[in-house]
């Protein structure tokens, strides 16, 4: 049981590495390290989504593109560094996913999971017959002439590192506060974390907008680094299958999940497509082989398994129903939660 | 008149988008699970239609439709028993869904990897262009014959569910899976046909859609989506529901190709957007 103490001193170990990491490594590797925190973020955002408040999204993607948009055009408007106009990205995803809540959060469990699908397709349509925003051509970013490009890999991963870390620890913060309890209590069982005075729908709203607007400011970074936004590319459906994928194969419903699915992910391609020298398409079909065994095998994930069967808890916010094997593990969270 | 003759050709692919949903519908209705994998399956399915069209060149193109059929028919009996029922019962609902999401990402990338990405059709020469002039009125003999066909099927699977042994069965073990054992009925062996059925009737409908239109290996997720709309639009567990569901999608999206003709489906997923605010429990009020 990690205590506030070990796990402040491992944030400041991490911040160190993510600070320095830019002196040691090359810069294809820090591309590649970015690409990872930027999509742990977006497996973390979604994780919180459907391992917290169990609503499965297939269309987040839309909300990366929200935020992607509204960085590139904003910063066009203004004529600023983008890096100063990044928090517009989380806020215009966030005021997409508060209005379109409204609808969406009428149907349950697959009919959500499709309608936002739906959704993501209509938005995606109309961008690309929207000239405004560059129609299906896509727009550069108009202001790239005022990056510093000595710097421009740094700077993107200390803000992909920065982003990353700051989201786990919020995570962890949010999930062990009351407001996580009762997050989690409303996956559980609706109707048993309501008749304890938990406001469903309330939990589930804010998880959705928190979700949606980590996910924007991810995704304005992720195209950020690209200097070129093309609504195929922002619009793709794969971006939700990378994070369902992630958090499904490292553990739903965990924070340290998502970081083995992270890893795996990327090993997986960097393996696949480098000394097997397999085309993407083969990978993706070797991650989804992977998913889908673990969903019959382990269907809480890999983490979840390997916790349990090795003992070692990270960042333990998980707490099981009240079954006489699991009494030890209530006691920690309810510490948590009282403290 | 032109817009007489556009709401008609609607109405018509209207027919065949509710071909494409109501396999989605009959396994939700039996065992709760929406089977995000329906579009690749009928994409699946348009691939090897096209396959043995080119095997057999001297075979009329639509006779493929019969192996087809029952070669998904077995897909579906095997997919299901193999992955889908080691899910079914889990108490977690987003179990199924997910898991059929992961089949749909892999089918669709061996497809890719396997056919390439290029676009195809299914050519049935004279047939698909030919067409019926009444009162002035152009209407396609191929899409009128889909309407047919779509209604026929309806019609046919309505009665097995209604009147044959098999019927009462899916629907007893649709009602309560835990009580139909009692009476012998192994319900994942059900589950198992019902799937090869559902399968089945999406094959009709991908090949149909591929004599109509182009498909590529991506177009599993916007036949999805459509099978999807047309199921809810139509009001959940009712078959006459979705044809209805299907025309008013094929109408909305003939009249937005009218008005902007590279709208694709926009305006058919509008409609059901819209649909959704204002209705949410669809066109036909949904009988249990």
């Amino acid at each position: 049981m990690p205590t506030r103490t070990i796990l402040a001193a491992t944030g400041l170990v991490l911040v160190a590495v993510v600070a320095g990491a830019p002196f040691v490594l090359n810069e294809g590797f820090l591309r590649l390290a970015t690409e990872c925190l930027l999509l742990l973020t977006m497996a973390q955002m979604w994780n919180l989504l459907a391992g917290y408040a169990g609503l499965v999204s297939l269309g987040h993607q839309v909300f990366i593109a929200f935020g992607a948009y509204a960085l590139f055009l904003t910063s066009g408007w203004l004529e600023v560094n983008p890096v100063w106009v990044l928090p517009v990205a989380p806020l215009v995803a966030a005021a997409v996913a508060a209005i379109i809540a409204f609808p969406l959060f009428r149907l349950r469990d697959a009919y959500f999971s499709i309608a936002i699908w739906v959704f993501a397709e209509i938005i995606g349509a109309f961008t690309m017959k929207s000239q405004a925003v560059g129609g299906t051509s896509g727009v550069p970013l108009a202001t790239s002439e005022l990056i510093d490009f000595d710097w421009f890999e740094p700077i993107m991963f200390w803000l992909a590192g920065g982003l990353t870390l700051v989201t786990i620890a919020a995570l962890y913060r949010l999930m062990t506060s009351s407001f996580g309890l009762g997050l989690m209590s409303v996956r559980d069982n609706d109707l048993a974390a309501m008749s304890v005075g938990v406001d469903v729908q309330h939990n589930r709203f804010v998880a959705f907008v928190l979700s949606a607007a980590g996910c924007g400011l991810a995704g304005a970074l992720s195209f950020m680094g690209n200097l070129f936004i093309a609504p195929l590319a922002a619009f793709d459906v794969n971006w939700s299958v990378y994070m369902m994928f992630i958090v499904i194969i490292g553990g739903i419903g965990t924070l340290e999940g998502p970081i083995l699915g992270v890893v795996i992910f990327f090993g997986l391609r960097e393996l696949m497509t480098g000394p097997l020298g397999l085309t993407g398409g083969w990978y993706l079909v070797g991650l989804g082989v992977i998913a889908v065994i673990v969903m019959i095998v382990a269907p809480r994930g890999i983490w979840p398994a390997l916790r349990d069967r090795i003992g070692v808890r990270l960042l333990d916010v998980h707490r099981t129903a009240p079954r006489p094997a699991a009494a030890s593990v209530l006691p920690s969270v309810s510490e948590q939660t009282a403290g | 008149m032109i817009w007489v003759e556009t709401l008609i050709n609607g109405a018509l692919l209207g027919g065949l988008y509710a071909l494409l949903g109501i396999g989605l519908a009959l396994v939700f209705g039996v065992m709760r699970v929406v089977n995000i994998a329906h579009g690749e399956f009928m994409v699946l399915s348009a691939f090897c239609a096209v396959f043995l069209a080119n095997l057999f060149p001297t075979v009329p193109p639509l006779l493929m439709l019969i192996p087809v059929i029952a070669l998904s028919f077995a897909v579906g009996w095997i997919y299901q028993a193999v992955i889908v029922n080691r899910v079914v019962t889990s108490p977690d609902p987003l179990s199924p869904l997910l898991l059929t999401f992961g089949v749909s990402v892999i089918l669709r990338n061996v497809m890719v990897e396997v056919f390439g990405a290029d676009v195809r059709s299914l050519q049935v020469g004279e047939l698909s262009r030919a067409s019926l002039e009444i009162g002035g009125l152009n209407i396609g003999i191929m899409p009128l014959l889909t309407l047919v066909l779509a209604a026929l099927l309806f019609m046919v699977l309505q009665l097995i569910l209604r009147h044959t042994e098999f019927g009462r069965i899916v629907r007893a073990t649709a009602d309560r899976r835990d009580i139909v054992r009692l009476s012998g009925v192994k319900p994942d062996r059900v589950y198992n046909y019902v799937m090869g059925l559902s399968l089945a009737l999406g094959a009709i409908g991908g090949v149909l859609l591929a004599v109509r239109s182009s498909f590529t290996p991506f177009s599993g997720a916007e036949r999805l989506l459509i099978a999807f709309e047309v199921v809810v639009l139509g009001g959940l567990g009712s078959f006459w529901g979705a044809l209805l569901g299907g025309i008013a999608l094929g109408m909305a999206q003939l009249i937005g190709l009218k008005i902007d003709p590279n709208a694709g489906l926009l305006y058919a997923h509008l409609l059901f957007f819209i649909m959704l605010l204002i209705r949410p429990s669809g066109l036909v009020a949904s009988k249990v």
